[in-house]
C-alpha cells in the first residue's frame, strides 16, 4: 500500500496547517456548496519519533493535501460532501448532530456522497461512523464549523451562534465584550481567524493502529476495555510540536477575546485546565449531537471533556486578575500561560516524556490593544 | 534578573525540544516586581513520608511542609500538604525552598504573571528557592501543587488546598455570598502504589516508565484512605442542629469523580468563581437533589452549601471512575464514603 507520510517532529509540518480557519462573511442567501474529501492511510511520526499508522480524511478548502481539514460551512446552505475511500477497508462519513450528513459505507476505491442543509451555527465534528469508535480513534475525524446566517445579538453584536438559538446569557457575554469595564478592548471579531481556534483532542494507542493496519477486525463497543493510549494530541500534535504552532496557540492583547472550539474525538475523559484566565463556557453537545447553547455559563479554569464532547469556551484575554504590579515592569510581555489536561496521564508520550502530551499555551502580548492590532 | 533572557520564553534563551521537557530551565531568580507582602507562606519539599494503608502496605508520599506552622504534623510530614489560607486583596508571597532536585508551586486558579505561575517549560523550575508573588482578587476554593513532572509529583502528594476568604474572613464564602457555620474539605485522591516507588524525574528524558497507565488501589478523602473515610475526622463532617454547612470539594485524583450527596445542596461556585457573581449575570447557582449524582473532572472544584439539616447521620459517596471505561476503578472497589452527622 502506498501510504502518505507525515513527519512532524519539531517541524511544524503540513498536518498542522489543516485547522487554520477560513472565514468569509456568510452571503445573504443560501448557496449550494460541494466539499471533496478522501480517506487515506498515513504513517505519522509521534513526538518521540515513533511511527504510527493512521487513517485520515484529506481535502477541504486548502486543497487535497490537507489532512483532517477544518471545514467551514454556513447555516442554511445546501452542502454536498463527496468522499473517496483510498483505504483498504470500508469506511463512511458522518457529522455528529446532523443526521442527514451520513454516508454509511464506502467500499475501498469507491466514492459516495451525502447532501444536507447546514444547521444552526456552532461547532461540530465529522467522523467515520463505521464500527465506532475504532476508525474514528485511528484518525478518521475532523472539525466542522457552521457559521450562523445571522449571528448577531439583537443589539447587533457578532457571536458564533444563530440569532434564533442564542440564549440570553450568551448574548449578555458577547454584548459586554469591548463595551464594559470588565472587558475593555474589542468585541469578538468573527472575521479574524486568530480569534476563532479549534482544539481537537485525540489519543493514540499504537497497538490498536497496528491491528487496524494488519487488517484485523476490532470489536468496536469493547474497544474501551483494551485501549491504552500512549500519545495525547491537539489537532494531531503534542508537546513541543504545539509550542510554536500558530493555529493552536492563541495570541492577543488584553481585550482581544478568542473563541476556542474544544472537541474530543478520543475515548479518554479529558479535564483541560487553563492558566492565566478563567474561560467562560458557551456550548455543549446534546446527547443527539446537536449544539446546545448554554443557559448557565460558568467561569471555570477546568472543563469536562468526555469522549465526543464538544465545548466552545471564550478565552476573554482579560488582565490576569491576580498580578500584583500591573502592567509588569521587570517581567516583559508576552506572558505565557499553559493549557493542559489535568488528568496528567495525558501529559506523557510513550509512557514518560512529561510534558510532551496534551499541552498548549496562550500568549498575552500586552496590557491593551494597540490601534493597529 | 541578569541571568534571564526574555526574548523567547522565561529564562536563558530559546525553548528547544530538550528544554521543553527533559532539561527544563532551572534557577533561583529574584521575584520580578517584588513588593512587600501582607502574608508570607513558607513551603519546603518533603519526600520521605511513609503511610501505612488499610491493607498494611506502606506507601511513600511527598508533600510540601510548612516550617513555621504551629501544627506539628504540618511542620513534619503532612499529606496532603497544609492548606494555604489567605484573604482576598492580600499581597501574598509563597516562599518555596528546595533541597534536592527541582520543583515548583503552581497556585491553581490563581492568575499571576508567568514567572509566578510555576510552570517550568514556560518559565523555570526552582533549584533552591523562589518567592512566588500573587494577589488573589476573588474569594473561593483553589489548590496548589508542584508543576515539575506533574504527572508524578501531583500523584505523590505535592498538593494542598488553597482557600481565599473574603476580606471579612472565614464564615462567608465570598463577598455578598452565603455564610456558613461548619466548613468541610472533601479532597478526593486515588493512589497507584506502583507510582510511589518512582524517582522524581522518572520518564522525563525518554524512558517508558508507564506513566500513561494508572491503576489505583487506594481511594482517599483529604488524606484518609477508604474505608477509614467513614469516620476519619479529616473527611467526616460533625455539626449540630441548626448549622449551615459548606463543603469545599476538589477532585485531586486521576479519575472522574462521581459524587452522590445524601442531602440537598446548593452549588454556589465552580473553580473559585461564584455563580452569578456581580457583573456576571450569565451564571446562576443551582441545586443538587439528595441522592442525585454529579461529576467532577480532575482538578475541578465546587462549593456546596447545605442548609441546616435535621438531626441524623447522612452518608455521602464518592466514586472514582476510570477515565476511559467510565467504570468504578479497581473492579468496583474505587469508592470512598463519608458521613455528615448532625446532633
Amino acid at each position: 500500500m502506498n501510504r502518505r507520510q507525515i513527519l512532524k517532529r519539531g517541524a511544524g509540518a503540513a498536518a498542522t496547517a489543516a485547522l487554520v480557519s477560513e472565514l468569509a462573511p456568510p452571503s445573504a442567501s443560501a448557496a449550494a456548496v460541494t466539499i471533496n474529501l478522501t480517506i487515506e492511510p498515513v504513517d505519522v511520526e509521534m513526538i518521540d519519533g515513533t511511527i504510527v499508522y493512521m487513517l485520515m480524511y484529506y481535502g477541504g478548502p486548502l486543497g487535497p493535501n490537507t489532512p483532517r481539514p477544518r471545514l467551514t460551512i454556513t447555516e442554511g446552505d445546501t452542502i454536498t460532501i463527496r468522499v473517496r475511500n483510498n483505504a483498504p477497508e470500508v469506511h463512511g462519513f458522518a457529522i455528529t448532530g446532523i443526521p442527514t450528513s451520513r454516508i454509511n459505507a464506502i467500499a475501498p476505491g469507491a466514492q459516495a456522497s451525502c447532501t444536507f442543509t447546514a444547521p444552526i451555527g456552532g461547532s461540530y465534528m465529522y467522523v467515520d461512523p463505521v464500527n465506532e469508535p475504532v476508525f474514528r480513534v485511528v484518525g478518521l475525524h475532523g472539525p466542522l464549523v457552521v457559521q450562523p446566517r445571522n449571528g448577531t445579538t439583537p443589539a447587533g453584536v457578532a457571536t458564533p451562534y444563530s440569532r434564533t438559538s442564542q440564549t440570553q446569557q450568551v448574548r449578555q457575554i458577547f454584548n459586554q465584550l469591548g463595551a464594559s469595564a470588565r472587558f475593555p478592548g474589542a468585541r469578538w471579531n468573527s472575521g479574524r481567524p486568530e480569534r476563532d481556534i479549534v482544539w481537537l483532542f485525540n489519543q493514540v494507542d499504537p497497538r490498536l493502529n497496528a491491528r487496524v493496519a494488519a487488517g484485523e477486525t476490532i470489536n468496536g463497543p469493547m474497544l474501551k476495555y483494551d485501549f491504552v493510549p500512549r500519545y495525547f494530541t491537539i489537532n494531531g500534535l503534542s508537546g513541543f510540536d504545539i509550542h510554536h504552532e500558530n493555529s493552536i496557540i492563541p495570541r492577543g492583547y488584553v481585550g482581544q477575546p478568542t473563541l476556542i472550539r474544544v472537541m474530543n474525538a478520543g475515548l479518554a475523559y479529558h479535564s483541560p485546565h487553563i492558566h492565566g484566565n478563567h474561560v467562560i463556557e458557551l456550548t455543549h453537545a446534546n446527547p443527539d449531537g446537536s449544539v446546545r447553547i448554554l443557559e448557565n455559563c460558568y467561569e471555570i479554569d477546568v472543563w469536562q471533556m468526555p469522549s465526543m464532547q464538544r465545548t466552545d469556551v471564550l478565552l476573554p484575554f482579560e488582565k490576569p486578575p491576580d498580578i500584583v504590579v500591573w502592567p509588569p515592569v521587570e517581567e516583559p510581555f508576552p506572558l505565557r500561560y499553559v493549557m493542559h489536561c489535568h488528568n496528567e496521564l495525558s501529559q506523557t508520550a510513550g509512557g514518560g516524556n512529561y510534558p510532551q502530551g496534551l499541552v498548549a499555551h496562550w500568549e498575552l502580548l500586552g496590557p491593551y490593544t494597540p490601534p493597529n492590532a | 534578573m541578569a541571568d534571564i533572557d526574555w526574548t523567547e520564553t522565561g529564562v536563558r534563551g530559546r525553548v528547544t525540544y530538550d528544554t521543553f521537557g527533559c532539561n527544563v530551565f532551572d534557577g533561583s531568580p529574584p521575584t520580578p516586581d517584588r513588593v512587600n507582602p501582607n502574608v508570607l507562606i513558607k513551603r519546603e519539599v518533603h519526600t520521605g513520608h511513609r503511610m501505612t494503608m488499610p491493607d498494611g502496605r506502606r506507601v511513600d508520599f511527598w508533600s510540601f511542609r510548612d516550617p513555621i506552622s504551629t501544627v506539628a504534623r504540618e511542620r513534619e510530614e503532612p499529606f496532603p500538604s497544609p492548606v494555604i489560607r489567605v484573604r482576598e486583596g492580600q499581597i501574598v508571597h509563597t516562599h518555596l525552598k528546595v533541597r534536592t532536585n527541582d520543583h515548583t508551586i503552581h497556585h491553581h486558579g490563581q492568575e499571576p504573571t508567568t514567572m509566578n505561575d510555576g510552570v517550568g517549560h514556560v518559565s523555570f523550575e526552582v533549584k533552591s528557592e523562589y518567592t512566588y508573588q500573587w494577589k488573589p482578587t476573588q474569594a473561593g476554593t483553589f489548590f496548589y501543587h508542584c508543576h515539575k513532572n506533574t504527572v508524578l509529583h501531583f500523584e505523590l502528594g505535592m498538593y494542598g488546598l488553597l482557600i481565599v476568604d473574603p476580606p471579612s474572613g472565614p464564615g462567608r464564602l465570598f463577598r455578598n455570598g452565603p455564610t456558613y457555620d461548619t466548613e468541610a474539605f472533601w479532597v478526593a485522591d486515588d493512589v497507584d502504589p506502583r507510582w510511589h516507588d518512582m524517582e522524581h524525574d522518572a520518564g522525563m528524558c525518554g524512558e517508558d516508565v508507564g506513566l500513561n497507565i494508572f491503576e489505583p488501589k487506594y481511594f482517599l478523602i483529604s488524606g484518609a484512605p477508604a474505608p477509614t473515610t467513614l469516620t476519619d475526622p479529616r473527611a467526616m463532617v460533625r455539626t449540630t442542629y441548626g448549622k449551615r454547612i459548606l463543603i469545599r470539594l476538589l477532585n485531586a485524583s486521576y479519575s472522574v469523580l462521581r459524587v452522590t450527596l445524601p442531602l440537598n445542596a446548593n452549588c454556589v461556585s465552580w473553580d473559585g468563581r461564584p455563580l452569578g457573581r456581580s457583573g456576571s449575570p450569565w451564571s446562576a447557582p443551582y441545586d443538587f437533589q439528595a441522592g442525585s449524582s454529579f461529576e467532577l473532572g480532575t482538578a475541578q472544584r465546587c462549593d456546596l452549601i447545605i442548609e441546616p439539616p435535621p438531626r441524623g447521620t447522612y452518608r455521602a459517596k464518592l466514586e472514582f471512575l476510570h477515565w476511559i471505561t467510565g467504570e468504578v476503578q479497581d473492579n468496583g472497589r474505587g469508592v470512598a464514603e463519608t458521613q455528615i452527622i448532625v446532633t
